[in-house]
């Protein structure tokens, strides 16, 4: 009889054997692919985290390397200013998820009727912004937009305004507004959309600040708006002496980080010696070792599981060979060749495997869903990628016929007739 | 013979396969509790990490007499879910004298005007750490001399480079704060290191005096106390950052902390900060989850895979059974005999499995984990004209990671094994049970 037949036969004679393979095949295959599955999930978990810290770097002015000159309102700076150019330049490079950078105006403001907006100050303390999301009056939470959206960089004349100050004025989203910043000087008037109004969450009255000049304005008082909006307010007016002294740029993984400002400083067409950059990674600092660890615990749990579950196959498989020492025997005695008998006992092995395997894709895919939903947790995340699947097919296969080799060995080494006697 | 005695010689003479129940049971109790171990300590890993995270809750006090007292602060630290790092701050203005009671002089080319009764004064700036305070960490602030004040109690000051210079103070001089509305309140304090600023101020020109960086000082909290509300041996505040170790439940400690009595909380402001952990929350939830989902996973499928191996085991005895039977010994006795086996084995079993579980959660501990309660937190090292932003080594107070297999977790894998084992034994013998002897033998041949 063909060895081929010989292992399908035995296969569906003996069904309830087979069944038990089977099912312990799958489920330490199962045990294996969710644990891949879920090491990748972990890893792209981590990742999401890490991008959550906000790790930026701040690219401004270098106030030491250039000259000084005295005006009416004390010393300034005469370094130059960032260039719109340049910002974006820094912007396009790879990792950078966000970025921002503030052109400060103190406008007056105008509704539709000419009517000058009631508030607190008497001027708007208004940064013209690229990404308003990226302020850092919104990154810390001190302000939050509750309403409309944010200035995006391809919006040309956006603003934003507080809640106090929507409800002061009766405005809405859409409502346009106009600035100006000396009315008396005949500075150009910019015409401005409200897309966006936002909620003051911090407390003001904290008197916990530097007492920069934004500290001596109400919060209601502040507006973001479009960078072009903010140009044109002080356009042919006071372009000398204003401009944008730093940008953020946010990157999209903290530990990048590092390798994205070097990328940054190897931009040719920026003079670097008028202006320094500093990184801020002060939140992914401070959780980066509790992150590692939780990384290492995972990865460490998939690898017990994945040794462990080796040592399984290879203890079943050596049960299931060992009870069949008689049989052995038998197929010996009756003259069947060695590796014949060695070669069937393969195959059937791999008979179960082959349907065991894909079953296990299948089931490693239910199983994580099934507990996670089961406990209100999800694993969307938690995917079983052909990878794995490759990987384990290839893996499990080696390890079965590696397995069945080294239980065959201690009865093979006797004669048959040895074998059959040591039986009774 | 005994059954007792028929299983133990059973287990003797099958060594080989007694030794790989053995080695089965052990395996899967040694993954369990290990597994476990992790879990445990994702647990505190992930703890730290929110706690890293900073949320904090603001209490501004400035409208209430007397700020927030001793007696108020000890019950808001004695508060459970305060991580124990906390910042309290208050705010004056002062008039400068010298130890004589000559005004000293201050800056005021730069200022937008000079305020009334203010002509010789400056902001008054007190914090539990004056190296904390956001001028310095933020504004610009840089201490150029002497030491920065860190306690609470004492008479010492921090004044600008060039309020000294004008002034002709040195460190160690003494100089008098004294309180601009209420003048009969005056204090002695000594300089004990003096500042500067690495950043214009920008409101300059804006400022009225008292608000420019050269007439500021940094002074202890009990002085402020003194100088804003008369008190002589405690210290009253006006703010207090209080940390807590999870941003969650700053919702419930704000809501304890205003049921504090004696308090008009009507009159503070408190604000919650914690937008770091509310941008995190989620992908930290997802990764609490991956770890849950492996335990569950590894869990099932291992106690599958025993069940699985000991009906196996069973099945290949179904000879013996029968002639078990034929002999006339009862059916309960050969059952128990079986699962007598089993529990010898899945003793010996689970109590090796502890050794060898902690033996390995020691290595996971000692050698992959960064210990935490060792590490200081240093900013990366980029290029060398790159200013990497100021951080002082930073003492979190985070809980070290510690892989090690909890009493109670062992208790319950030794309870939820051991029924395992019997309950599968018993279920996998009992379709052999229901068969008569000679069916079984006849069955077999």
């Amino acid at each position: 009889m063909n060895l081929g037949i010989r292992a399908a036969l035995y296969t569906m004679r003996k069904w309830k054997k087979t069944l038990l393979l089977f099912c312990l095949l799958l489920s330490v295959t199962t045990l294996v692919l969710s644990g891949l599955a879920i090491a990748d999930a972990q890893e792209e978990q981590a990742e999401e985290v890490r991008q959550t810290t906000g790790a930026s770097f701040t690219v401004q002015r270098d106030l030491s390397s250039g000259g000084w000159s005295s005006g009416s309102g004390g010393s300034y700076s005469t370094q130059e200013f960032m260039t719109g150019d340049m910002i974006q330049k820094i912007a396009a490079v790879d990792g950078i998820s966000g970025y921002d950078a503030s052109l400060i105006t103190l406008p007056r403001i105008f509704k539709e009727n000419g009517k000058e907006l009631e508030h607190e100050n008497y001027s708007f303390y208004n940064y013209g912004s690229y990404n308003s999301q990226y302020h850092k009056l919104f990154l810390s939470g001190r302000f939050e937009l509750i309403e409309g959206s944010h200035i995006t960089d391809d919006m040309a004349d956006g603003i934003i305004i507080s809640k106090e100050l929507a409800d002061q004025n009766s405005l809405k989203i859409g409502d346009t507004l106009t600035g100006i910043y000396y009315p008396e000087n005949n500075t150009p008037a910019v015409d401005m959309k409200i897309v966006g109004i936002f909620d003051v969450v911090a407390d003001k009255d904290d008197q916990l600040n530097m007492y920069t000049d934004s500290s001596y304005y109400d919060y209601s008082s502040f507006v973001f708006c479009s960078m072009e909006a903010a140009e044109g307010l002080i356009k042919g007016w006071g372009e000398d002496g204003d401009g944008i002294s730093e940008a953020y740029y946010y990157v999209t993984d903290a530990a990048q980080l590092d390798s994205v400002i070097k990328e940054v400083r190897n931009i040719p067409s920026i003079n670097w010696n008028n202006y320094t950059i500093t990184a801020n990674d002060e939140v992914y600092q401070n959780i980066s070792s509790s992150l590692t660890d939780t990384e290492t615990l995972i990865t460490t749990l998939i690898i017990v599981i994945t040794v462990v579950s080796m040592v399984l196959m290879i203890l079943i498989l050596s049960m299931s060979i060992r009870s069949r020492k008689r049989e052995i025997g038998i197929l010996l005695a009756v003259g069947i060749a060695k590796p014949a008998v060695l070669l069937q006992y393969m195959l059937e092995t791999l008979l179960i495997a082959m349907v065991a395997f894909p079953l296990a894709c299948l089931s490693s895919q239910q199983v994580a869903g099934t507990l996670g939903t089961l406990f209100g947790k999800t694993a969307e995340n938690v995917i079983v990628t052909p990878q794995h699947f490759e990987l384990v097919v290839i893996a499990g296969g080696i390890l079965l016929v590696v397995a069945i080799l080294l239980s065959c060995i201690p009865v093979f080494r006797f004669k048959p007739k040895a074998i059959l006697a040591q039986m009774e | 013979m005994n059954l007792w005695k028929r299983a133990f010689l059973y287990s003797v003479r099958k060594k080989g396969k007694t030794a790989t129940l053995l080695a089965f049971l052990l395996i899967m109790a040694t993954l369990i509790l290990t597994c476990l171990s992790i879990q445990s300590a994702t647990k505190t890993a992930t703890a730290n990490m929110k706690k890293a995270l900073l949320g904090y809750f603001t209490i501004n006090a400035r409208r209430l007499d007397m700020g927030i007292t001793e007696e108020t602060l000890d019950q808001i630290l004695d508060m459970e879910g305060l991580s124990g790092k906390y910042t309290l701050r208050s705010y004056s203005y002062a008039n400068y004298y010298d130890s004589d009671g000559t005004s000293l002089e201050i800056n005021t080319e730069d200022a937008a005007q000079i305020p009334e009764g203010y002509e010789h004064a400056g902001r008054l700036i007190a914090n539990s750490n004056s190296g904390e305070d956001s001028y310095f960490t933020e504004g610009g602030l840089e201490l150029a001399e002497g030491n920065a004040i860190t306690s609470e109690n004492g008479n010492e000051v921090l004044v600008h480079e060039k309020f000294a210079k004008r002034n002709g103070l040195f460190l160690g001089d003494t100089i008098l704060l004294g309180d601009p509305a209420k003048k009969n309140r005056t204090i002695p304090v000594t300089i004990v290191g003096i500042f500067t600023n690495t950043k214009e101020q920008d409101s300059i020109g804006m400022a009225p005096s008292y608000d420019l960086y050269d007439n500021i000082v940094f002074t202890n909290l009990s002085t402020a106390s003194y100088l804003l509300y008369g008190a002589e041996d405690k210290t009253n505040v006006q703010y207090g950052d209080f940390y807590v170790n999870d941003p969650d439940e700053l919702d419930r400690i704000i809501d304890e902390t205003k049921k504090i009595p004696g308090v008009e909380w009507e009159n503070c402001t408190l604000t919650r900060y914690d937008k770091d952990y509310q941008n995190a929350k989620e992908s930290l939830e997802g990764l609490q989850n991956i770890v849950f989902i492996a335990i569950a996973v590894v869990s099932v499928i291992c106690f599958l895979v025993l069940s699985l191996f000991l009906a196996l085991r069973i099945r290949r005895r179904i000879h013996e059974t029968g002639v078990y039977l034929a002999m006339g010994i009862s059916k309960c006795a050969v059952l128990l005999q079986y699962l007598a086996e089993v529990f010898f084995a899945a003793v010996i079993a689970l109590f090796l499995a502890y050794g060898t579980s902690s033996a390995i959660s020691d290595q996971i501990g000692n050698r992959l984990l960064s210990q935490v309660t060792t590490e200081t937190y240093e900013t990366i090292d980029l290029t060398q004209d790159t200013k990497a932003a100021e951080q002082p080594t930073k003492d979190l107070g985070l809980s070290e990671v510690i892989v090690h297999v909890p009493t109670q977790n062992y208790l319950t894998v030794w309870c939820s094994d051991l029924v395992l084992c019997l309950a599968s034994t018993a279920l996998a013998a009992y379709p052999i049970m229901k068969m008569k002897p000679k069916s079984i033998l006849s069955q077999m041949s």
